[in-house]
């Protein structure tokens, strides 16, 4: 009766009660864990810092930059102790988008941020972060994108160039819940508890320069040292390269900089050809080198469209790991052309970093454009608008002749399937001409397009070719 | 109309020496003295004298002038000048301004692009719009106006472009037969930049007046935008389809699918011989392979 009555109460009485007899019977298959006996275990847990993933090629350690679109053009995400460069549009819109990503990527998973701008306070710039979109209203307002914008198009599967529907999608939304990448909601702020629980540092240049120095022309400017000591300075005290023994538990740090390269930060690379060129590579050459022996990830925009010395970006490329371009089509011609009325602008990936690796994981799509949409940053295969309609991929008399039912061309007919049979042979035998080339030819009857063309039978103990395809009818 | 009353922040003036500026900076000053803000005005380009012809006396005696042009190296040793040369001059203005709405005009922006390194230049621009914000209380995005005349012709790409990113506003002054237009560009924080562009004409008493397009004898011909480009009008396929032939497509059966027609057509004894056939009879000089009957195969 008592057990009933206990029982009835709630859950967590049933619950102790249950656990209280689990105790007295303890079983030779105890759970050996961290948290099994007090004393130190003999196995290493498996450390893991949130928000990090390792990358399924080489196990590089990544961190989100914000946009999972984005993450997975860089092959999964930004690896830990690179820098990504954002070389900004022409009017800063969509760049400082992708800075507030990050940022607001950092603070979702508990990263430390820092923040250094010349131009604005790091505080407003943290007041303006987007908020995160959860779960069950991110699927609910996708569903309602994704019926508005497919029509019937899409349910139209292609029926002549089926090929390009096996071509791997882009993946526009949330289609499973992932802890990695977060989608935002541009038109939100994130809430105020978020932030303000969040740790962050800031580096307002105008507030901490000093005074004018008399600086030689080959060195770093005021702004960039001061900068630099910054950030040194933090990944020393708050442990980030590993120098204190850290009990708690090991994070990120996640560095952020805008407008790297502008006139407020000092640096006249912006406004003449032969300024001081030396001093935007020397930062970024010694902030390669912070970052590599610590346990950051930094993101930097730069206006490069404004740097007159072409040589320089070039230089800055080499130096950067990842560099991304964004171009927006505001204000350009291409704002009429209607391949791209649908989009915003055109991202470019332009270098991705061989970390630890002996090949690049660049994708083999180049035209990529992005757009803005109301919730959601979408970069998309340019082309995928035109594959959307059916295209003809035939030579042009042939699909004529195709539709003509009546004629000597007709399906069925004889001049039908030789010319059909004959155009793919010519087209595969066009493809492996290099591997043709490659094997040596054996001098047989039947001619060297045999042996690419066509699988081969093994057939009573002697290799026979497929029959039909190039075999001339008897 | 009130688009150009409600310029705030940096704003650049850039004129050219067919379309000058300084009558519309002198429109801009009279306008905001009236609407009661505070007006200083940086002069180094002309004199005091020739800046401050053209206001009546209320206006004139509202302005707060700094003189930079009569004695901008401080040769005179008086004690009236302004210490720190040119950027002295503008942090010490920065300085003088008492909280609430200010409008300040640089007359010229060019002249101290000249004479300053741009990139201190821009710093010093910022920290005047921030400072005041600090004092004022307000955010500085309503408060102050920077009126920033710039000629055009004198400064290269690169000082421009840098300029452009700083300013909130940009007002390009061109114009066609005796119409002098503004195109203004108007960058906002988080949204697209606009452009709008306006025809006026600076009056004999500095008084602006917005005329709404150009005079009719002199219609300029708008912008060549590009015509829609429509990318599928020059190839050499064919990818817009006729009803007809969508429907013939459509009902079109693929070689590469098995269908019941075709299943058919394998049963039955044949096509009908009489049609297509093709009779060849290769002569002498004829080498036929088999595989390659065309003998286009280029291996």
């Amino acid at each position: 009766m008592a057990a009933v009555a206990t029982c009835g109460t709630g859950a967590g009485s049933t619950g102790s009660m249950v656990a209280a007899g689990s105790k007295n019977n303890v079983t030779s298959f105890q759970r050996r864990g961290p948290r099994a006996s007090g004393s130190d275990s003999s196995y290493s847990r498996l450390v893991s810092i949130a928000g990090t993933r390792p990358s399924v090629r080489n196990g590089q350690l990544l961190v989100s930059t914000g946009l999972p679109a984005l993450d997975q053009l860089l092959g999964g995400g930004l690896a830990v102790g690179t820098v990504l460069l954002i070389e900004e549009d022409k009017y800063n819109i969509y760049s400082s988008l992708l800075f507030k990503y990050f940022l607001a990527e950092g603070i979702i998973n508990g990263h430390t941020l820092l923040v250094a701008s010349a131009k604005e306070d790091p505080a407003d710039i943290l007041q303006e972060l987007p908020a995160p979109l959860l779960d069950d209203n991110v699927k609910k307002d996708f569903d309602e994108d994704a019926c508005n914008h497919k029509t019937a198009e899409s349910n139209i599967k292609m029926k002549i160039a089926w090929r390009y529907q096996l071509l791997p999608k882009m993946e526009a939304g949330p289609v499973s819940s992932s802890r990695f990448g977060h989608y935002y909601d541009v038109s939100k702020k994130m809430p105020q508890e978020l932030i303000e629980a969040s740790k962050w540092h800031g580096f307002f240049f105008p507030e901490k320069s000093s005074s004018t120095l008399n600086i030689e022309p080959c060195s770093l400017t005021h702004g960039y040292i001061k900068l630099l000591q910054f950030i040194q300075n933090i990944i020393y005290e708050e442990g980030f390269d590993g120098s204190n023994p850290q009990k708690k538990q090991k994070n990120i740090l996640r560095i952020g900089i805008q407008n790297l390269g502008s006139p407020l930060w000092g640096d006249d690379l912006c406004c003449t050809e032969n300024g001081n060129s030396r001093s935007l590579t020397k930062f970024l050459y010694v902030l390669r080198g912070l970052l590599r022996t610590s346990l950051s990830a930094c993101m930097i925009t730069m206006p490069t469209h404004l740097i007159q010395n072409k040589a320089i970006i070039s230089r800055v490329t080499n130096l950067s790991d990842t560099v991304v371009g964004l171009e927006s089509f505001i204000g350009s011609e291409r704002e009429t052309n209607p391949l791209y009325k649908d989009y915003h602008g055109l991202i470019h990936i332009r270098q991705i970093p061989r970390l630890n690796n002996l090949i690049y994981d660049v994708s083999d799509v180049k035209d990529l454009a992005f757009k803005l949409k109301r919730k959601l940053f979408t970069i998309e295969w340019v082309q995928d608008n035109y594959l959307r309609q059916e295209r003809n991929i035939y030579p042009p008399g042939f699909s004529y002749l195709l539709k003509q039912k009546d004629s000597a061309w007709g399906e069925g007919s004889l001049q039908h399937s030789t010319f059909l049979m004959s155009f793919l042979a010519k087209a595969t035998a066009f493809a492996s001409r290099l591997v043709r080339h490659s094997e040596p030819l054996e001098q047989t009857g039947s001619g060297r397009a045999l042996q690419a063309a066509g699988p081969r039978l093994w057939r009573d103990g002697r290799r026979q070719e497929a029959p039909g395809l190039l075999v001339t009818p008897p | 109309m009130e688009s150009v009353l409600a310029l705030r922040g940096l704003v650049l003036l850039r004129d050219s020496v067919e379309w000058e500026g300084r009558s519309l900076l002198k429109a801009l000053i009279k306008k905001a003295a009236l609407g009661g803000e505070q007006v200083h005005i940086l002069g180094c380009e002309v004199s005091e004298e020739e800046f401050r012809a053209g206001f009546d006396s209320s206006i004139n005696s509202r302005l707060v002038y700094y003189d930079l042009f009569r004695d901008p190296l401080n040769w005179a040793q008086t004690g009236e000048a302004l210490p720190g040369g040119p950027l002295g001059a503008l942090q010490a203005m920065c300085e003088r301004t008492d909280p609430g709405p200010v409008t300040v005009a640089l007359d010229s922006l060019s002249w101290l692009l000249l004479r300053l390194p741009c990139a201190a230049l821009c710093q010093a621009l910022c920290a005047m719009s921030r400072q005041h914000a600090c004092r004022g209380g307000g955010p500085a995005a309503e408060q102050l106006c920077v009126l920033g005349l710039l000629h055009r012709e004198l400064h290269g790409p690169g000082p421009m472009g840098a300029l452009s990113s700083l300013a909130q506003a940009e007002v390009t002054l061109s114009g066609t037969a005796g119409q002098a237009s503004a195109h203004m560009l108007r960058r906002r924080p988080r949204q697209r930049p606009t452009l709008e562009t306006l025809w006026f004409s600076v009056l004999p008493d500095l008084s602006l007046d917005l005329q709404g397009g150009p005079p009719l004898e002199s219609q300029p011909h708008p912008d060549p935008h590009t015509p829609q480009v429509d990318p599928a009008s020059h190839l050499t396929f064919n990818l817009h389809l006729s009803k007809r032939e969508r429907e013939a497509k459509d009902s079109l059966t693929l070689p590469f699918q098995f269908s019941s027609e075709k299943q058919q057509a394998l049963l039955r004894p044949g096509p009908s011989p009489a049609t297509s056939r093709i009779f060849y009879e290769p002569d002498a000089f004829d080498d036929l392979d088999p595989e390659d009957p065309d003998g286009d195969l280029d291996v």
